[in-house]
């Protein structure tokens, strides 16, 4: 983890200088753009959007780099951006189709039977549709939690939200994936 | 109970099983750096050219350039259409010497005026050729008489054979 941030400390600097800033952020993108498309993925479900949203989060990047002032990690800053991309992606899709938040978690379902890009088995389907079902914040927490295993202070830099809020939405997550799972069984 | 539900996630893969097309990430990468738009504010541009002693005089070299040819068509132009050169008495050594000879411009030119021509021409201008000799008399009391050649008789050749 240690080497890691002095990785990203290094790419920060190279990011900063004009000669270098390209290059470091292609690297930037070779770097993240898995972990960030996974991150927007497990809330869109769709590879495609998820493709777009992953493109439009590093063109946002990008454009704005020099506020990226270094106070949080470039992780922190990205996965933020991704987080908000994908939030707003939901919001605009509900109000193309004037969907409530029952009927987008339905559609969300009916993604996830129809995915081609899947190898998981039952089980992991299962908790996909499962996570599905949580609110929006309660969702981007588990993930970040149970399939990234970030820490919370780490997730309550991206989210913004407290270390104490971020336990209480993971552990109520847990119990609604809990009670999913043993109805659908 | 909170045993229970990490027992039961416990059973769950951590793997979310997502996956991509062959190749996505490396294609993505590709596409994203040639899609990023330039940021002149935030990269170095390419450093300026250098302003060389040659790149300060090639427009006076270029236009010097266009005189001379304007006046190289011109000078073709003229010799193509014969000029006026040739008519000069310095540019023809023939005519040079025909007209330092004295007897050319007698023989040739003031002798091929005939008396006869003259008084026709004079008579043609409805010049008084009863007071023609008047006139002359008049003129020679002007004139030197070594100057003036007399004239008689109006049918006389006025200048010498």
């Amino acid at each position: 983890m240690a080497e890691n941030t002095k990785d990203e400390q290094e790419l920060v600097s190279r990011l900063r200088q004009p000669q270098t800033a390209r290059s470091a952020f292609n690297e930037v993108i070779r770097r993240y753009s898995e972990p960030l498309y996974h991150q927007i993925r497990r809330m869109v479900q769709n590879h495609d959007d998820a493709s777009d949203l992953l493109q439009n989060t590093f063109l946002k990047a990008w454009q704005n780099l020099e506020y990226f002032r270094g106070d949080a990690r470039l992780s922190t800053w990205l996965y933020k951006i991704a987080v908000n991309e994908s939030l707003s992606f939901l919001a605009r899709e509900r109000k193309r189709y004037a969907m409530s938040l029952d009927d987008q978690e339905s559609a969300l379902a009916n993604m996830i039977e129809a995915d081609s890009y899947f190898d998981g088995d039952a089980a992991a389907e299962l908790l996909r549709k499962a996570v599905v079902t949580l609110p929006e914040k309660q969702r981007l927490v588990f993930n970040m939690k149970y399939y990234d295993e970030m820490k919370y202070e780490e997730i309550s830099e991206i989210l913004g939200t407290s270390v104490g809020a971020l336990k209480a939405s993971y552990h109520l997550a847990v119990k609604k994936i809990e009670k999913y799972i043993e109805d659908h069984r | 109970m909170k045993q229970e539900s990490e027992h039961i996630l416990d059973k769950f893969p951590k793997k979310d099983g997502l996956t991509v097309p062959d190749g996505f990430f490396d294609d993505f990468a590709r596409r994203m750096a040639a899609e990023l738009p330039l940021r002149p504010e935030l990269e170095k541009l390419a450093p300026a050219q250098r302003r060389t002693v040659w790149h300060t005089v090639r427009p006076y070299v270029y236009m010097a350039a266009m005189f001379m040819g304007v006046w190289c068509m011109l000078s073709l132009f003229t010799r193509m259409s014969g000029g006026t050169d040739k008519l000069s008495i310095e540019a023809s050594p023939e005519l040079a010497t025909a007209v330092s000879n004295e007897s050319f411009v007698e023989d040739y030119i003031i002798d091929n005026l005939s008396g006869y021509d003259l008084y026709d021409s004079m008579a043609a201008d409805s010049l008084d050729m009863e007071n023609l000799s008047d006139s002359l008399e008049s003129l020679e009391e002007e004139v030197p008489a070594e100057e003036a050649p007399a004239v008689e008789d109006p049918n006389a050749p006025l200048l010498p054979q």
